[in-house]
């Protein structure tokens, strides 16, 4: 009863019910706070996985050290690394065009981002085939195994966002910064940037310690 | 690429083939009658009264919170009901084959049950109950309730709740086909390592049940992120965090822990998918696989899955409690933060489940003393029920006796926990029956909760109180079951008998299995109760109607609205000055129902699209399960481009004119004034 | 969602994106992945070092990213965002961290080193006999 004897109210005066229909909620924001705990979701599906690196990473051994050397192949990650990033910073643009209201300027951004991103996944499959023409496929052990899981699920993701992307040049074609446009633009941003984090951590954990374990 | 397969393959069929129909055993074939009469008597009464049109409309494309709610409890009882005749098929197949004389029947060499068929019917058991009964039950009440005592129109995603709902049916139904087309997982319904890899189960089952978990986690994924976001960003203005009712604040913590845990078990699902499929080695017990990092995983998830199923069960014994007591919750301030504490802690407990493992004793102390740390939150809960009640004018309705069976047997469960949570005692009888009788304890405690939930909140959504005669007959039945079962399994269990017994070796232990098969009578004898409940209840509906507080007690704002609700909820968006914003308002005299100028309100429009997304998910998990690529391949496909289309619909809101809604209004106050009420 | 009446491209959201930050993100980023790719250059460095170093490296680049390209703060905006973040952070080390730590002492206690075994930190070499001492019938 504690909240409801300490405050003192006239029946007449009391605004017991609001007028209008939204009552002051922020769809936009809603949106994204969703579409955030979705990306939250997926982190700790990584976090999962990357639990799971640790553990199998005891029987690293089984994997001769010249075939790790192929599998970490450093160099070439941190070729993958720019390119991501460069795509993120894309994306970027865009958003500070969609700020303008720049039609333009987000699409370059988009496109630009778009373009980065297959030549990310361009590299990333080529590795694979070379890997397993190879012989070094994930089957061979569970480290193997948890270390193409990790890569080619973040490749996964990535080719969801150049679809998303290419969907979403479709829909600001047709429509323009409509509110449904500018919540899907803010959400892409959301999983294109939230993708960099991500391969921070690959690339440091899996691609440059890998060699050491 | 796809991993070396046992057995005949084709690309049409992939496995599937007539074998797959398991026609020559009597019990799958008795159930299929069963369910094929059940089926047509179904579709026989929708097309009979011409209700198709109406149940696609009003029903499968909603976007409805409270429908979609409503549909989730409906699923629930009906896997309540097959997880049900699962526990009578175990109990009495372990009353049946006690000692080496003990006769055998349809081919089983004791009882009547082969091995191989019980292990199905127990994980079948295990995993309906918790993934397919609890958690849609609870997930529909809070479907239903959430958004109302916050002041919400609906959820912050209809859409994305109509989704969830479907892919859970879609993981219900997958379930339900195991039954005919092929067998389910036979080896537990958390499952074992490396058993549930391919050379060890190479059949259908494991599949199936990978992929129903797996569709499921999905489902209750989406469901959370909704609740969450609808909770944080969808209050009505004036209600502040420490004004939110308690149910409430149960769903919020119960829902953060399924959006942190489910990404986990989907990770550990998957890897068994790849080892199954692909032919790794996450899981394996050779190849560098480690078969401990799937119940790592599992119980990471595993653990926080048996609290998101109780924080909502806590729920709601809060609000019936007051309710029924005539007092404001004792604690508020203390009821949140157990709560959350709970919920924190949940996240560093899950060893407990296997103690056994040989991890290192400072590893096993951590465990145990987190695990005893879940007694403090939960201990000052019970005292503040306690204390809700004490110098109360307590009322003996029927949610109130459900929500005092649910505080009993918290006790109980809750004391065996704590005995189970030595790591020294708990290798004394891991994995036997009293471990068994113990969770079962906890999961009665959420069923009554559940129980008590829908007699309470009922009223509210159809606008009609449930009878109490039949009602009662039905609680106490249920309450003389729960005590003939597992006070007898508590005993085994101390007398160290070991789970998923399908042939009981002590004869003395005989006389325990039939007591306990008394009790399963006794929980028969309710089911028919609970259907004579219904049945009366929903005969006598125009003499039970109610108007919008049939309690008289009620405190939030799900009781400031019609019963039943109308599909806007609230004609105004009410505003909030108090905790227990309904009871303030009648104390200060301003308990009225809104005005009369009466404004458009904007509302999500129905959509046919989670339908056709749940059954392309079906269509896909089934495909899966028989490795029919080209049928997987198509789903998978025809799944993103529905999706992507979806996103260029332009219409999904619809606008309710303000002349109807002051029709929907006045016809409420109509109903309301012409019968007696309460 | 389509009918709010107010011009989407005015929320806080749309606003909070600033082409310097973006810039300054990706100079950051490269520049701390090219020092640790420069540490990991020839294997020089001892395991340990390398490993603790990098991951700092690491924790350098995420945080510059979730201020940077996450936004996350204290605004009226995205204040649920960061909560939401801070809520599933411990989570995140709570379950490796005890993952890690777990499969630690059970490596030691039951496995056998592996044939060609190089390892590095998190977990040492179990000594094969010790092991096999200590091994428990587990369930």
């Amino acid at each position: 009863m504690s909240a409801s004897t300490n405050t003192r109210m006239q029946p007449g005066s009391t605004v017991l019910w609001e007028k209008g229909d939204a009552a002051g909620h922020d769809a936009l924001g809603t949106r994204t706070f969703g579409f955030w705990l979705y990306m939250l979701t997926d982190a700790m599906v990584y976090a999962a996985l990357f639990a799971a690196f640790g553990v199998l990473a005891h029987n690293a051994g089984l994997t001769s050290k010249s075939m790790l050397a192929s599998v970490f192949d450093a160099q070439a990650a941190y070729r993958d690394t720019i390119v991501l990033f460069a795509s993120v910073l894309a994306y970027g643009y865009a958003m500070v065009a969609l700020k303008k209201g720049s039609r333009t300027g987000v699409a370059i951004g988009i496109i630009v981002a778009t373009i980065l991103g297959v030549i990310f996944l361009n590299m990333v499959t080529g590795d694979l085939e070379h890997l397993f023409s190879q012989g070094v496929v994930p089957q061979l052990n569970g480290f193997l195994s948890i270390v193409f899981t990790l890569v080619i699920y973040h490749a996964l993701h990535i080719v969801v966002g150049v679809l998303w992307m290419l969907v979403m040049l479709m829909q600001m074609g047709r429509d323009g910064f409509t509110s449904n446009v500018v919540y899907r633009l803010i959400n892409l941003r959301i999983f294109w940037h939230f993708q960099a984090v991500i391969w921070v951590f690959l690339f440091v954990f899996v691609y440059l310690q890998g060699k050491v374990i | 690429m796809f991993v070396h397969l046992q057995g005949p393959w084709n690309p049409v069929w992939g496995r599937l083939s007539l074998q797959a129909i398991p026609y020559q055993n009597p019990i799958l074939v008795g159930t299929f009658l069963f369910a094929m009469i059940a089926a047509l008597a179904i579709v026989g009464a929708v097309f009979y009264f011409r209700a198709g049109p109406y149940l696609w409309r009003e029903w499968f494309t909603t976007v409805d919170h409270k429908k979609i709610g409503v549909m989730y409890c409906l699923l629930g009882l009906v896997m309540l009901f097959r997880g049900f005749i699962d526990a009578l098929m175990i109990r009495s197949q372990q009353a049946m084959a006690v000692g080496p004389h003990s006769p055998g029947y349809l081919g089983a060499l004791h009882g009547y049950l082969t091995p191989f068929h019980i292990g199905q019917v127990y994980t079948a058991h295990g995993l309906i109950m918790v993934v397919f009964a609890a958690t849609p039950l609870l997930v529909g009440i809070m479907n239903i309730v959430v958004p109302l005592q916050i002041g919400a129109r609906d959820m912050a995603y209809p859409y994305l709740n109509a989704l969830g709902f479907w892919l859970t049916a879609a993981a219900a139904a997958l379930v339900m086909l195991s039954l005919f087309v092929g067998n389910f997982a036979h080896g537990g319904w958390y499952g074992f390592l490396p058993y549930f890899e391919l050379p060890y189960s190479p059949g259908v089952g494991v599949d199936y049940w990978m992929w129903a978990f797996q569709l499921s986690a999905i489902g209750t994924t989406m469901g959370s992120i909704n609740l969450i976001a609808t909770i944080v960003k969808m209050r009505a203005p004036g209600m502040t965090w420490m004004r939110m009712p308690i149910f409430t604040w149960a769903s919020l913590s119960t829902n953060l822990i399924a959006l942190t845990s489910f990404p986990v078990l989907m990770v550990s699902l998957a890897l068994l998918g790849l080892d199954r499929y692909f032919g790794t080695h996450f899981y394996t017990a050779g190849q560098g696989g480690n078969l401990m990092l799937y119940n790592d995983l599992f119980w990471v998830w595993g653990h926080p899955e048996v609290y998101f199923l109780i924080l909502p069960a806590f729920g709601m014994m809060s609000e019936i409690i007051p309710t029924f007591s005539e007092k404001t919750l004792f604690g508020y301030a203390t009821m949140v933060v157990a709560s959350f504490a709970i919920g924190g802690v949940s996240w560093g407990v899950w060893l407990h489940h296997f103690f056994t493992m040989a991890a290192e004793p400072s590893v096993n102390s951590f465990y145990s003393v987190t695990t005893m740390l879940v007694g403090i939150p939960t201990g000052v809960k019970v005292f503040n029920w306690i204390f809700t009640m004490y110098r109360g004018r307590v009322r003996f309705e029927l949610p109130m006796l459900w929500a005092l069976l649910a505080l009993f047997l918290l006790l109980v469960g809750g004391m065996t926990g704590m005995m189970n949570a030595f790591a020294a005692s708990d290798y004394m009888w891991h994995n036997g029956v009293f471990v068994v009788a113990h969770f079962h304890m906890m999961v009665l405690l959420i069923a009554s909760s559940i129980f008590g939930a829908v007699e309470y909140w009922f009223p509210k959504v159809f606008g009609f109180k449930l009878e109490q005669r039949w009602g009662k007959w039905f609680f106490w039945f249920m309450v003389l079951g729960t005590a003939w079962v597992f006070v007898p399994m508590f005993i085994l269990g101390f007398a160290g008998m070991t789970r998923r017994l399908d042939y009981v070796p002590v004869t003395q232990w005989a006389p325990y299995l039939r007591v306990m098969l008394v009790g399963m009578a006794f929980y028969v004898v309710a089911l028919g109760f609970f259907v004579a409940h219904l049945y009366v209840s929903l005969r006598d509906r125009m003499k039970n109607r109610v108007g919008a507080d049939p309690w008289g007690t009620t405190r939030n704002l799900e009781w400031m609205t019609h019963s039943p609700v109308p599909a806007y909820n609230f004609a105004f968006i009410p505003r909030v000055h108090a905790r227990d914003e309904w009871a303030w308002r009648k104390e200060h005299g301003m308990a009225n129902l809104g005005n009369e100028s009466f404004e458009d309100i904007h509302m999500p429009r129905n959509t046919g699209v989670p339908v056709l997304l749940g059954a392309l998910s079906f269509a896909l998990c089934f495909a899966l399960v028989w490795r029919i690529w080209w049928l997987a391949a198509a789903c998978l496909g025809l799944v993103v481009l529905v999706i992507i289309l979806r996103s260029f619909a332009r219409k999904t809101d619809e606008v309710i004119p303000a002349t109807t809604v002051a029709g929907v209004e006045r016809a409420a106050q109509d109903a309301l004034a012409s019968p007696a009420r309460g | 969602m389509t009918h709010s009446a107010e011009n989407p491209l005015h929320h806080p959201e749309v606003h909070q994106a600033s082409l310097s930050g973006y810039v300054a993100n990706f100079l950051i980023t490269v520049l701390v992945m090219t020092a640790a790719l420069w540490l990991a250059r020839d294997n020089s460095l001892p395991a340990g070092s390398l490993v603790g170093w990098t991951s700092l490296l690491a924790l350098v680049a995420v945080l510059v990213q979730a201020y940077l390209l996450l936004h996350m703060n204290w605004s009226k905006a995205q204040i649920w965002h960061t909560v939401a973040m801070i809520l599933f952070v411990p989570l995140f080390v709570v379950m490796i961290g005890l993952t890690m730590w777990m499969f630690h002492g059970l490596y030691q206690r039951t496995a056998i080193a592996m044939p060609h075994q190089t390892m590095a930190a998190p977990m040492h070499p179990a000594p094969a006999a010790s092991a096999a001492a200590h091994t428990v019938k587990a369930a």
